[in-house]
């Protein structure tokens, strides 16, 4: 909750989106960007002066806007920002909710979200320790799990089912050897599982087809969720769920709702982000950076590095791109407040925005 | 080299060759039109000697589906099959009582013709339950009894042919081996007539008869049709100049040898190479009952390996549970399901082995019925399906689906005894709709039978039973085929076909 | 306080986001039951039954509806006993309703506990049946106006039965409905006159914003807690601020689901959706928070967080509200649609056949049998069956044969039904081993269900997997179909503790000992088919994708009771 504190009628250019957000990323690590994105835009209207309904939303438009912009993955964040934009919305629309006196409405939503920006936080991680304590039962005695990414709430999950002595089960990871920020939250999961007791495998991505047939679930963590029930998720989940898929592995999603995000995409290359996955060339000079497949990030890095991915903002390369799993590959996901088939999902997004 | 002829009539039902396939015994009460067997005479294209033999299995037919109405163009047979043929319709009658749903079994085509007024009953029914799925297969009452058999056939084959239709002795290779030895003696006992070489004589005259009376007890395997076009052709090549005594004595030499070396040779490398497929910790699960895959069990299990088996097994017959007693006291560890908990089964299996009737030169397996199930569960389970066979099952032939071939079981059978006393307390809500159920309900108040459980069945218009016995599993399920040349995928069958065959 | 859109909305069969005859809404309800025929029935006592004395005074109410359950409903279980004949009172279904008739609650709690551990009762509908007659007799000796301890009563004695049978998950099913019941009556009594008071940041339901801004999908994003597990670990309290809102015995028993939705939607009542959870008011929040239901959403009642206490105090400040009369209106509801969930479902029959098909179905299924025989007025079509050996052969058989699954010894005319061969439908018996040779030939495989589960799988008689995974492999649609008191919210994570395991000795007879001595013969009763092997269901609702239960669930329990 760094804040710069000025008071200046207009907020616009004194309050920069931008780094107020990336500070609370790094303030703390376990944020997830959507709630780093809701956090700043608190910020924002702690700081602005506006007093009107109208005035509230544009402001929130502009920030949002720049904040889309400056970085080159915004989905996971785009989740953020879209929801509490409805929220507010919503709620200004129907003063009455509030029970308040009609003079009051505008003032009350805005104290109630100023007085309680840190809430919104721990909910957020609550959210993710609720999640791990109910999806450990999905994690059956005997079971062999498939993993990948260095998702927080997966990790937290399978701790979570490691520390019940009542259960044994192994773990393959899938893991990269690069150092990033993703990988090292992978290894610290596996640090952590093997501390206590799980057998766990690390296999390269490549191995995912070879080591199917000994997986009894997968799960896997998500960036964002979209409207169709299909999940944006670090490069390398869509093929584990059509491999899972064709060999009649359930493929469970975990993530938190707040990760939902309206948008549909109909392919692979059909996402609001330009990534330069492909990048087709007649030489190979590029191959010191190219050669070598250091597996990436799925909000985690994204979350934690966000000012690193500031630098480059050209689009992502193969590190850093996400891939989107279509509906049909999934089995369930698994949020806070229950397991969700992917059609459930569509409904929780079509109730807030239409 | 193939013998159309043997094939035909050693084979059910592919469109072309029913009606060269229309066995005596069905032509009693029909009205089958002739004109298809006669218009296919001309069309096979055999060998000259072959063809002549052909058409006077055709023409014997002929003459005695008509029951003299047309005069027979050749006089070779006709009057030993027109015998047959009253024993048999003298035969019927009692055999009715024993099994009733067994009626004459009409294809559909000829059901549109009226027939006998005697008949007419049963007829319509007959119709109404073959019409739906296997009505082109339900060409030919089973034999049941020798009553009806030729004279000509030997005691060995009739007492054979009896085994047969009593399934006990059962399963493609057993059969055709059984049907060997029983040829062994046949041969043993025959003599040329004067005047004919034993080469000519042998094969439509004295086998032919045998041949026909077992597939009248059931229809002939894939394997045993295998075995009679090789027999034959041995026949054939045998010189005509050689003494009848040393011809007989090679013929019975070459059989031995044929089961030898298909049969007992080819399983013991077939269970040699299948059995190093069982891995410690296997769980091997198997479907009904296959002697190869008996043995394949039985060899690893002799040689150590820690494994266990789950055996799946389904009505009528519970072939699996022989298995199954047979490998528990040998001390393996059994598990056993019936069909309907074969969803269960595969979740614990780690390896399927099937044994096989036949192997279609389109990868496909034809087997007992239920192995379809088995292997696409098994599939989906990733586990690796591996089918024992040896190389005499295969054959030229294809299939891509169950309906189109296959063989009919009699449909009371799908009732055993228990079941049918389960469902006597039911006789008072029979519907009273139903006027033949009627009829036997109020004589029979004294009391109900078994009996009138089928009859109850049989009296409802609408009800019908249907049984088979094969089912084709689609190339796709199947990894492995193992045979004594060694294991191959399935779509290398047909080229093992052939190199079995001409070899 | 129901808005009017609700009651055209209950007549509505195939309207799915809301059962018609669970609707507690009083005046819907009452409009219901008139409107049906069948729920205007007299008493018609037949020999057998009518001799037992009618209960006295206050059971009077009871007596109709269960009597009238015990005429038409009896012995329809147990199919193997169908094999012993004509035994005059085998204990069941029948006996059970019989002597429930004149025994009070608790000793009849007992006795359906032994029935259920004995499979003197099984398979759904006559689990189904036991179960609401039951409750309506614990409903009805409930003394006092509690509604607290009513819902602990009625949560006690259904967690002792489905402790008693735990795969027979219909029991559960009946009593998280009857919870929801009881929990419904309280929400419109209270909705009532709590308008505003009783606090702060809550609203009423009625909010006119509601129900003109998002008239139907209002539900929060926890009514589809229906999948959720039940046996979640308690949270700690840290996490869980609203545990301490709950009421008072429940924070006991570990394992309450009710942790789940700590901070969601509920306590943002006006906001409607849980995805705005995360921005819901944290401190003024005294009710727990999960009580969110999609149930009611129509009326946006669901918006309601109410607190057992808050409402027991409440139902106690209310003079004139009866709960105990209204919740057993709503039992005798419950009654009426498994009545005529069958018809209702058969009624839909002629959309789903059409003329000259063939279908492949399995096992004895009155619902099957009934929904054909709806078709068959119609359309001419094959059936071919496959008999379910070796647990249901008998009944397959008989049901062909006669037409009904029943035993010999019961005589009720009015249920009776013809088979359908008797309506010139041609039937093929089939053994099971021949599914997959006959599929290629079948245009549609219509199954009978034992219950269907809240991710869309469902368990059916054992077969049933081979069977879809055949029709599968041969893009045969196969329907599915089943009452909506057969769907479960419990999330299959162990599918295997849902399969009931059989007598060995009906696989092989035990005279051959030998055998079962060194083979183990294993015998499963069902078979879970996962939710892409289905192409649709039918509930008496109407036809609905797999992926589209768990709206249906989440329509018929309260995702606080999904835990007994």
């Amino acid at each position: 909750m760094s804040a710069q504190t000025p008071t200046a009628e207009k907020p616009l250019p004194e309050f920069d989106i931008v780094s107020t957000y990336s500070s609370i990323l790094q303030a703390d690590p376990d944020l997830t960007m959507p709630v780093a994105a809701i956090e700043a835009l608190v910020e924002a209207i702690a700081h602005s002066s506006v007093s009107t309904v109208a005035e509230t939303l544009a402001l929130l438009e502009h920030h949002t806007a720049v904040l889309k912009a400056s970085i080159p993955n915004p989905i996971s964040l785009s989740a953020g920002t879209d929801l509490f934009q409805r929220y507010l919305i919503t709620t200004l629309n129907r003063p009455a909710a509030l029970n308040l006196g009609p003079g009051d409405d505008f003032r009350a939503i805005r104290n109630h979200l100023l007085s309680n920006g840190r809430l919104f936080v721990e909910r957020a991680k609550q959210s993710r320790e609720k999640i791990a304590s109910f999806g450990k039962h999905f994690i059956r005695d005997g079971a062999t799990v498939l993993t990948n990414g260095g998702s927080r709430v997966v990790g937290a999950l399978l701790r979570r089912a490691a520390e019940s002595s009542t259960m044994r089960f192994r773990v393959i990871y899938v893991l990269s050897p690069s150092s990033s920020s993703d990988s090292r939250e992978g290894h610290q999961t596996v640090a952590d599982l093997r501390a206590h007791n799980v057998p766990v495998a690390t296999i390269p991505d490549s191995a995912v087809a070879y080591s199917l047939g000994k997986v009894d679930m997968v799960i896997v963590g998500a960036e964002g969720v979209v409207e169709n029930g299909g999940i944006i998720s670090r490069l390398g989940t869509y093929q584990m769920g059509l491999l899972a898929k064709s060999k009649g592995k359930p493929f469970y999603v975990v993530a938190e709702s707040h990760k939902f995000v309206r948008l549909y995409p109909l392919s692979q290359f059909d996402l609001p982000i330009e990534q330069k996955v492909l990048d087709f060339k007649v030489t190979d000079d590029n191959k010191a950076t190219h050669g070598q497949t250091k597996p990436t990030e799925d909000e985690g890095i994204a979350d934690m590095n966000a000012k690193e991915i500031q630098s480059k903002c050209s689009g992502l390369n193969a590190d850093d791109a996400v891939d989107f799993t279509p509906p049909d590959l999934i089995s369930g996901i698994i949020t806070e407040s229950g397991v969700l088939t992917p059609s459930a999902v569509s409904e929780e997004l079509i109730k807030i925005w239409f | 080299m193939s013998e159309p002829v043997v094939d035909e009539a050693a084979q059910a039902p592919p469109a072309p060759t029913e009606a060269a396939n229309k066995p005596p015994a069905q032509a009693k009460s029909d009205a089958t039109n002739p004109k298809p067997a006669e218009a296919g005479a001309p069309k096979k294209l055999s060998p000259a000697e072959l063809k002549k033999q052909k058409q006077a299995e055709k023409q014997a037919r002929r003459a005695q589906q008509k029951a003299g109405g047309e005069p027979p163009t050749q006089q070779k047979g006709p009057p030993q099959k027109d015998g047959q043929k009253q024993q048999k319709d003298s035969k019927q009658a009692p055999k009715d009582d024993k099994s009733r749903p067994l009626p004459v079994r009409r294809r559909p085509s000829q059901s549109s013709v009226p027939a006998p007024k005697d008949l007419k009953k049963e007829a319509k029914k007959d119709w109404k339950q073959v019409g739906l799925f296997f009505g082109h297969l339900y060409s030919q009452p089973r034999q049941h009894s020798m009553v009806g058999a030729s004279k000509d056939v030997h005691p060995a084959v009739l007492s054979l042919g009896l085994q047969y239709s009593s399934y006990t002795v059962c399963g493609s290779t057993a059969r055709m081996v059984a049907m060997l030895l029983a040829f062994k003696a046949v041969i043993e006992s025959y003599q040329t007539p004067v005047g004919t070489s034993l080469a000519r004589h042998l094969t439509s005259h004295h086998l032919s008869p045998q041949i026909d009376y077992l597939r009248s007890c059931r229809p002939l395997s894939i394997s045993m049709g295998n075995a009679i076009r090789w027999l034959k052709d041995i026949i054939i090549k045998i010189d005509p100049s050689t003494p009848e005594a040393e011809a007989k004595r090679e013929l019975l030499e070459e059989i031995d040898m044929f089961i030898r070396e298909r049969v007992t040779a080819a399983d013991k490398l077939i269970r040699d190479l299948a059995a190093t497929k069982i891995e410690p910790g296997d769980v091997i699960l198997t479907y009904a009952s296959s002697s190869i895959v008996e043995q394949t069990i039985l060899q690893a299990h002799k040689a150590g390996v820690p494994f266990s088996v789950i055996i799946v097994d389904s009505k009528p017959l519970f072939e699996g549970k022989q298995l199954a007693r047979k490998l528990a006291n040998r001390g393996i560890n059994v598990r056993y399901y019936f069909i309907t908990g074969v969803s269960h089964a595969v979740k614990d299996a780690t390896k399927v082995f099937l044994g096989a009737h036949a192997m279609m030169s389109n990868g496909r397996l034809y087997s007992r019925v239920g192995t379809a199930l088995v292997s696409m569960l098994a599939n989906s389970h990733s586990l690796p399906v591996i089918v024992l066979c040896e190389s005499v099952k295969f054959t030229e032939k294809v299939a891509l689906d169950s309906i189109v071939g296959n063989e009919v079981a009699p449909a009371e059978e799908l009732l055993s005894e228990s079941e049918r006393a389960a469902l006597i307390p039911l006789k008072s809500q029979l519907p009273q709709t139903s006027s033949k159920a009627d009829d036997k309900t109020n004589p029979e108040e004294t009391k109900t039978g078994t009996s009138d459980v089928l009859k109850w069945i049989e009296g409802s218009d609408n009800l019908h039973h249907l049984q088979v016995l094969y089912d084709v599993t689609p190339a796709q399920y199947i990894n492995m085929v193992i045979t004594e040349y060694g294991s191959l995928p399935p779509s290398s069958v047909p080229v093992v076909h052939r190199l079995s065959t001409n070899t | 306080m129901p808005s009017e859109d609700s009651h055209s909305l209950n007549f509505l069969p195939q309207f799915t986001t809301r059962e018609a005859p669970l609707s507690l809404n009083k005046s819907s309800g009452k409009n219901l039951r008139t409107e049906n025929p069948t729920a205007n029935f007299v008493l018609r006592s037949s020999p057998k039954l009518g001799t037992t004395p009618p209960p006295p005074s206050r059971q009077l109410h009871l007596t109709p509806s269960a009597s009238k359950i015990t005429d038409t409903r009896i012995s329809i279980c147990s199919v193997d006993r169908m094999t012993q004949g004509a035994v005059a009172v085998a204990p069941g279904l029948s006996s059970f309703l019989k002597s429930l008739k004149t025994t009070p609650a608790d000793p009849s709690v007992e006795h359906f506990i032994s029935l259920l551990k004995r499979r003197q009762i099984r398979n759904s509908r006559p689990c189904a049946i036991a179960t609401t007659a039951l409750m309506l007799r614990v409903v009805g000796e409930f003394k006092g106006r509690d509604a607290a301890k009513l819902m602990e009563r009625i949560r006690q004695v259904g967690r002792r039965l489905t402790a008693a049978q735990p795969r027979e998950v219909v029991v559960g099913n009946i009593v998280r409905r009857v919870l929801g019941l009881v929990r419904e009556v309280l929400d419109e009594n209270v909705g009532g006159d709590t308008n505003g008071g009783f606090d702060t940041g809550r609203n009423t339901p009625t909010q006119p914003h509601d129900s003109m801004t998002r008239p139907t999908l209002a539900s929060s994003i926890s009514t589809f807690s229906p999948l959720k597990h039940a046996a979640v670990e308690p949270m700690d309290a840290s996490l869980h601020q609203s545990d301490m809102s709950e009421s008072g015995e429940l924070p006991k028993r570990p394992g309450l689901l009710t942790s789940h939705t700590s901070y969601a939607p509920a306590s943002a009542a006006p906001l409607v959706n849980s995805l705005f959870g995360l921005f819901s008011q944290p401190t003024d929040t005294p009710s727990n928070a999960s009580t969110p239901t999609g149930y009611t959403s129509p009326e946006g009642k669901s918006a309601h967080s109410l607190n057992l206490e808050r409402l027991a105090d409440l139902s106690k400040s209310q003079p004139n509200l009866d709960l105990r009369a209204e919740v057993m209106d709503g039992i005798k509801e419950l009654q009426d649609e498994l009545e005529q969930s069958d018809e209702q479902i058969a009624s839909v029959a002629l959309e789903h056949i059409h003329s000259n098909e063939i279908i492949l179905t399995h096992t004895a299924s009155t619902t099957v049998q009934k929904f054909l025989l709806s078709a068959a007025r119609k359309r001419k079509f094959t059936v071919v069956h496959a008999e379910t050996y070796p647990h249901d052969n008998t009944a397959t058989h008989g049901i062909l044969l006669t037409g009904r699954k029943r035993e010999g010894h019961v005589h009720d005319e009015e249920d009776q039904w013809k088979p359908l061969t008797s309506v010139g439908i041609p039937v093929y018996v089939i053994p099971d081993s021949h599914v997959f040779a006959i599929m290629s030939r079948v245009n549609k495989v219509i199954l009978a269900t034992h219950t269907v589960l809240a991710n869309g799988g469902l368990v059916a008689a054992a077969g049933a997997h081979m069977i879809a995974k055949a029709a599968k492999e041969h893009q045969t649609p196969v329907v599915v179909l089943s009452g909506v008191y057969k769907l479960s919210p419990v999330y299959p994570f162990d599918i295997d503790e849902l399969i009931e395991y059989g007598d060995a000795g009906s696989v092989v007879p035990y005279d051959d000992g030998e055998f079962v001595d060194k083979v183990d013969v294993e015998n499963p009763l069902y078979d879970y088919v996962p939710a892409d092997l289905v192409d649709l269901y039918i509930t008496n609702l109407g036809g609905h994708a797999p992926s589209y239960l768990y709206r249906i669930v989440a329509d018929h329990y309260r995702s606080e009771d999904i835990t007994l």
